[in-house]
């Protein structure tokens, strides 16, 4: 069943606008939390369980108490640079709800003592761009940002910074370079963005739906966001769901919810003779799931991280036995290869190489080790570089080979696809 | 201080030691390419993993700090794999073109390979197509093939020259060094890029393709391009000298040196040189015998004492000789000669306390400084206006001159040797070949002097510092020092050591060593 806390009024155009959004409730949270002490709010929100929504899952609370207190300005940055593929709800949550991700910026910019914010939004995202430009304007209008926020003494000021189209400045210190006009580059850490951020002051960066949760959870109270998800993944979750099903979209379910019901459910299920082959539950760089793996999953961190995958930003792509898992991957190769930044020498190099394997294969060209060498390169790229990016290229690298080895050596011997029985090139 | 225990050797290190300084210290190889000591980490070329006690996670040393207690070893299995892939990952898409690579035989790559790499490699794919001869600007030339991206020259334009020419353009394996529209690489310090590439990417337009490596010997020397007196290596073999590198003085130069003094070595080959001792004027030189040449002009200088009752002698000293040497100069005049003529010519007034902020100063004499307080000591206090006047009125019978080793930093020369003509007798020492002394219109002894590469020595430079220099080879087998000019030409000595076209030099292949510059 979809459980809408998140989002209860996405289907009502007005929540749009300042007007509808208060009309509905909206910023009385934000009253209500101007007049706590910020340690309470951080306090609550560790309490809630809540869990960063980007795709790493680190506990939001514990984040923001890294900020040192040594009085230096801070920055609060909003991550609304949604480029991973197979995912899209921050983008409908900026269209639906942007005074929703405003309030909750402001609540935790207030929590973690920050006067200035930046919702760093994908270049793509033009429309999101509009809307949460034009909700900034009327929140300044209404007092609810800019100096002395209804009476309270907290000033705060929020800015949108548009990227410019590459997935890498969705990696927090990768976006911070670009804030800064540099070249979108993760950074060596240490120092880390809490310590050294954003113009080398303390930063913390929150995911779109992180931030709109804190809102939530002050809402309702830590006890009552904990009524929804598992022990250890609390709460809804926003999953965008695309690939072969009927009802492809954005649906918001607690955490903890059986992937097989999100798929059958709320999807509909897959096209009329069509059989699931894999699912990828989190997004391009989470370990695809077979069939049989995706019946049992539920979309909770810690059960996709015990099936060797993981939950990510929550994007669900369905792949039915219609697809070649040659193909996809080559796709996906081929994507990491165009977004790899280019600096640490195992991502640059090993992005390409794979690519270039798997095109090889898909061009008839394959070698029959091959098959073997995409893991083998793959495994060399994990864990040795500045950011996640390679390893994002090595584990659905991994699992594609490991899980559907057969239609990897049916191409390379045949020279065409099992599924397609054509030849790509 | 922190006691850390690497690969089970215990050392102690100071507070604040990058992992990767510690390895070095203990003596333990740690493979890299991005680190450089002079220049802010960058931690891309993920090398130089270590396994810390304590932590699941492979490290890089280059970016992390010792604390008290650290254990940590890069000798195990899992380590020496992934540097041997993290080679593997930089050659992938390196051309294998050592044969006709100007790096070969000094090469990052070749190095490490050979240390830590040593795999089959298993790449079969196109290599990336990049640009290739690239100038940057006047004296550095890129492969983008080559390069594999460590970022140490962007470094260097940011963090040191703070000129910012270079930056990394593109993203993933299509990434390449370049140079923004119109701003070419040209700072005075551009070659210390192709110093700390690790790889062939950059090159110097001076040196590239004109000797391999393996044929080049190597010494230490100190720079006299200017009064900074960066400590450098030189690199020659019987054809002559190549070229000049830094070599690292944290007291001076640091890791680095300027453009200007890598020319250094041009004015020391013999092509450009003083071969022998001459006698004569414009029109009319003969060749002499040094030793003969400096009995005659050491005569000529002691008669025009002696004919009078006041001195018609002067002596003209540069910062351009050792101390040593202007030592020996000046002990003949004071003493000798009983005459307190000596002056100071300062070949570029203006430029003189001229300094850039990072090495290159406007006194391009490597011993200014040896030279003022030698005078200052001496009490000599003779000034240039009254040179000019003893010269314009004929008073001077005999000008000893000790000119420049290096006449391109003498923009007055020809000027000053108009001056100089006007005395009756000429006594001209200098290392180097100089057109506008042949057109000379009095009689003049012209003396090869040693160049750097020739003598020992002393120079201080503008800090006061006493540097020596040492001798490396002879390459003008008739040329004298200083010291050993006046001791003929003050009668105590009758002949000069003659110095010998040294074999130790011969262009062999000589073994190099790893020389990659890590």
């Amino acid at each position: 069943m979809e459980t809408k806390l998140l989002s209860q009024h996405y289907d009502k155009p007005e929540y749009v606008s300042l007007k509808g959004y208060l009309n509905l409730g909206g910023y009385e949270v934000l009253k209500r939390a101007l007049k706590m002490e910020p340690k309470a709010i951080i306090d609550e929100v560790k309490a809630s369980g809540l869990r960063g929504r980007g795709g790493a899952g680190f506990p939001t609370g514990t984040k923001w108490t890294f900020l040192p207190e040594n009085g230096e300005p801070r920055y609060l940055l909003c991550n609304a640079d949604e480029g991973e593929p197979g995912t899209f709800k921050d983008r409908i949550m900026l269209e639906r709800a942007p005074h929703q991700l405003i309030e909750g910026m402001i609540i935790s910019a207030f929590a973690v003592k920050s006067a200035k914010s930046y919702i760093y939004v994908r270049g793509e995202y033009q429309m999101c761009i509009r809307k949460l430009e034009k909700a900034i304007r009327e929140a300044y209008d209404a007092g609810f940002l800019g100096k002395n926020i209804l009476g309270s003494g907290f000033t705060h000021d929020m800015d949108v910074y548009s990227g410019a189209g590459a997935y890498i400045c969705g990696e927090e210190t990768g976006m911070i370079s670009s804030l800064e006009g540099k070249k979108g580059q993760p950074k060596l850490k240490p120092p880390f963005p809490a310590v050294q951020g954003y113009l080398a002051k303390p930063t913390i960066v929150n995911n779109v739906e992180t931030l709109a949760a804190v809102s939530l959870i002050l809402r309702d109270g830590a006890a009552a966001y904990r009524k929804f998800g598992t022990e250890k993944s609390p709460g809804t979750k926003l999953f965008s769901v695309s690939g072969n099903v009927k009802k492809p979209g954005v649906y918001e379910v607690p955490l903890g919810y059986p992937l097989a019901d999100l798929i059958q459910v709320e999807c509909g299920g897959l096209d009329p003779g069509r059989r699931l082959k894999a699912v990828i539950p989190g997004g391009s760089s989470a370990p695809v799931l077979t069939a049989e793996e995706a019946m049992k999953a539920t979309m909770d961190y810690e059960c996709l991280q015990g099936m060797g995958t993981m939950l990510g930003s929550g994007a669900v792509i369905v792949i039915d036995d219609s697809n070649c898992m040659v193909d996809l991957l080559k796709v996906i190769m081929h994507f990491y290869h165009h977004e790899s930044c280019g600096q640490c020498t195992p991502c640059r190099e090993g992005t390409g190489w794979l690519h270039k394997i798997v095109h090889s294969i898909v061009s008839g060209e394959g070698r029959l080790q091959d098959v073997d060498l995409i893991p083998r390169v793959s495994r060399q790229m994990m864990g040795r570089t500045i950011c996640a990016l390679s390893d994002a290229a090595a584990m659905p690298a991994i699992s594609f080979v490991e899980k559907f080895r057969d239609e990897f050596e049916f191409f390379v011997r045949e020279g065409r696809s099992k599924v397609k029985g054509h030849l790509h090139a | 201080m922190p006691k850390v225990k690497l690969n089970g050797k215990e050392i102690e290190v100071k507070p604040g030691t990058m992992l990767i300084d510690a390895f070095k210290q203990a003596g333990e190889d740690i493979a890299h390419y991005c680190y450089h000591p002079g220049l802010p980490t960058a931690g891309v070329c993920r090398l130089c993993m270590v396994e810390i006690e304590g932590n699941p996670r492979m490290q890089i040393a280059c970016n992390t700090v010792v604390t008290e207690g650290m254990s940590a070893r890069n000798n195990s299995d899992k380590v020496k794999e992934a540097v041997r892939w993290g080679l593997n990952f930089h050659l992938i898409n390196h051309p294998l073109d050592c044969p006709i690579c100007d790096q070969a035989g000094e090469c990052g790559l070749q190095d490490q390979y050979m240390k830590f790499g040593k795999y089959t490699p298993e790449m079969s794919e196109q290599k990336v197509k990049k640009r290739k001869v690239v100038s940057l600007g006047e004296r550095v030339v890129l492969d983008s093939e080559r390069c594999i991206l460590c970022s140490r020259c962007v470094r260097f334009t940011s963090e040191i020259t703070k000129t910012n020419e270079l930056g990394i353009f593109n993203r993933g394996d299509h990434a390449e060094i370049g140079t923004f529209e119109d701003k070419p690489l040209n700072n005075n310090y551009s070659m210390n890029t192709v110093d700390i590439c690790p790889v062939g990417a950059l090159t110097s337009k001076d040196f590239r393709f004109r000797q391999r490596v393996w044929y080049l010997k190597d010494a230490s020397s100190i720079c006299t391009g200017c009064s900074t007196g960066c400590k450098i290596r030189v690199y020659y073999n019987e054809e002559g000298l190549f070229r000049i590198k830094p070599e690292h003085n944290p007291e001076v130069n640091g890791y680095w040196m300027c453009d200007k003094g890598r020319d250094i070595y041009k004015h020391v080959n013999p092509e450009a040189r003083l071969q022998e001792a001459r006698w004569g004027q414009v029109g009319n030189w003969q060749v002499k015998d040094i030793a003969e040449a400096l009995r005659e002009a050491g005569e000529a200088i002691r008669a025009s004492v002696r004919d009078s009752h006041h001195s018609k002698v002067a002596l003209v000293l540069t910062g351009q000789q050792t101390l040593e040497e202007l030592t020996a100069a000046v002990k003949f005049f004071l003493s000798d000669l009983n005459s307190r003529d000596i002056y100071h010519w300062i070949n570029n007034p203006e430029e003189m306390e001229k300094f850039d902020g990072l090495l290159f100063r406007g006194d391009r004499n490597p011993n200014t400084k040896g030279l003022l307080s030698l005078l200052a000591s001496e009490k000599v206090s003779a000034t240039w206006a009254q040179l000019e006047g003893k010269l314009n009125s004929h008073e001077i019978e005999t000008l000893m001159v000790v000119g420049p080793e290096d006449p391109g930093v003498f923009p007055d020369l020809a000027a000053k040797l108009k001056l100089f003509a006007k005395a009756k007798r000429l006594v001209w020492l200098s290392s180097a070949r100089v057109a506008a002394v042949d057109q000379v219109t009095t009689a003049t002894w012209q003396i090869p002097l040693k160049s750097f590469f020739e003598k020992d020595g002393t120079l201080v430079n503008a800090q006061g510092r006493k540097q020596t220099l040492r001798k490396i080879a002879t390459l003008i087998p008739a040329a004298v020092s200083v010291d050993q000019a006046v001791a003929v030409m003050s009668g105590r000595e009758k002949a000069v050591p003659m110095g010998k076209f040294e074999l130790n030099w011969k262009k062999t292949n000589f073994f190099v060593g790893e020389r990659g510059s890590l």
